[in-house]
């Protein structure tokens, strides 16, 4: 029999009364354990069992929270308040749920890659192109992470001059998803777009990596306005964010490699560069020099040749004037008589030799 | 250089310098201008250089916050 001090309740006040005390208990939790009959209802409702090998719960959550492909079968952590339903029935209301395990994770990769590549979201032809040289970049990352520094340091070793914004958000755990979508969407609507969005994060466990696959992340970074580079993790990690990026870093170091050239490969560049316009204005010149050098050499030609035919001219006036020289006909014995040929007149004899003056005796026709 | 020059960026100049050389590469080269061509391609790439070796990036850590 029940004493006086024996609480009562009205059905209701006895649910309210324990959804207060497991609230008081637990408040929220996180639990492991393996997904059983997932179902979708209405497009909008997730209902699940969350089982181990002795034990199992019901889970309930709205599909918008649901931020990774689950199946049956998958492990996962859920983060989850413990409720009694206004009918009695014991269930976890998630907030959150993570597929945990090697295993769980690369099937939940699977899933979701699968899923956009069918959208066409790792699409070549979607790709953009980096600026060569760009002037202002974004940087998502943890600036406390290993991979930021790496990062900062190859870019001021390779590059100067150079604009960078940085966006410190988480790059694990559950809130880094939102902290690096909400950090794109800060970058995307400013004023005046950097030019490239850079995205870091240094290696982890494929669990600390999974940040990098979440569905509403990926397709952020798809709809980023800026072209986005991408370095997470080591060389061998592969994530969806990678995929989905217009150009993927091997790691942060990587991506510091790919925004920037090496000043010191620039440098060496430069001097090439003068040397190439050098050889070339030397080539031109040189081919100035061979057309005025030939052309100087036709002019000289047609001269010499008007020259030899002045010349030639020259010596014919001369023999022609050397024939009609009188001098010429006094040598061969013949003389010019100067004076009025008449009797009784006074001429002179002009000979090669002498002057005679001499008196006309007579004067006859032949 | 002129003022307008050293408010330059480097990819801005590095553009330049490219087009320059472009010129002389080109079908629109003249030798008269290949002096005075040279003589600023020269000084740009000196500028460039300059820059390169003394420039310092400028990262701003955002005051922004993104957890909420």
């Amino acid at each position: 029999m029940a004493s006086d001090q024996t609480p009562k309740f009205s059905v209701s006040d006895f649910i309210a009364a324990l959804n207060q005390s497991l609230e008081y208990s637990f408040g929220t939790v996180e639990i492991e354990g393996e997904v059983a009959s997932f179902k979708v209802n209405q497009g909008k409702w997730v209902f699940f069992d969350l089982k181990d090998a002795t034990g199992s719960v019901n889970c309930f959550m709205s599909l918008f929270q649901l931020r990774v492909p689950i199946e049956d079968g998958m492990k996962v952590v859920v983060r989850a308040t413990p409720k009694v339903t206004a009918w009695g029935k014991f269930s976890l209301t998630i907030q959150s749920i993570r597929p945990s395990g090697e295993g769980s994770l690369r099937k939940s990769f699977e899933l979701l890659k699968a899923k956009l590549e069918k959208e066409g979201l790792f699409a070549p032809e979607r790709k953009r192109s980096l600026p060569e040289i760009p002037d202002h970049i974004a940087v998502i990352s943890s600036t406390s992470a290993a991979g930021y520094a790496d990062f900062v340091k190859i870019l001021n070793d390779r590059w100067g001059g150079l604009k960078v914004d940085v966006a410190h958000v988480q790059v694990q755990g559950e809130s880094a998803p939102e902290q690096i979508i909400r950090a794109i969407a800060h970058f995307n609507e400013q004023e005046i777009l950097p030019e490239v969005l850079v995205i870091i994060r240094g290696g982890g466990s494929a669990d600390d990596l999974a940040a990098f696959n979440d569905e509403p992340l990926v397709r952020a970074i798809a709809a980023s306005r800026i072209p986005t580079l991408v370095g997470v993790g080591h060389e061998v990690d592969v994530s969806l964010a990678d995929m989905v990026a217009d150009v993927r870093a091997a790691t942060p170091s990587n991506a510091a490699q790919i925004i920037v050239p090496d000043r010191k490969e620039v440098i060496g560049m430069l001097g090439q560069l003068m040397r190439r316009i050098l050889v070339r204005t030397e080539g031109i010149v040189d081919d100035y020099l061979r057309e005025t050098n030939a052309t100087l050499r036709q002019g000289l030609g047609v001269l010499d040749a008007r020259v030899d035919l002045l010349q030639s001219q020259l010596v014919t006036s001369r023999q022609v004037m050397a024939a009609y020289d009188p001098r010429a006909v006094l040598s061969r014995g013949y003389a010019i008589i100067r004076g009025e040929v008449a009797k009784d007149s006074t001429i002179t004899i002009e000979q090669q030799k002498r002057i005679i003056t001499a008196e006309v005796k007579d004067v006859k026709s032949i | 250089m002129s003022n307008q020059s050293e408010q330059k960026t480097v990819s801005q100049k590095m553009d330049e310098l490219s087009e320059l050389v472009a010129w002389f590469e080109g079908d629109e080269f003249e030798l008269e201008r290949a002096l005075e061509t040279y003589s600023k391609a020269e000084k740009l790439a000196a500028e460039i250089e300059q820059d390169l070796t003394g420039l310092k990036n400028e990262v701003t850590v955002l005051k922004e916050k993104f957890d909420a």
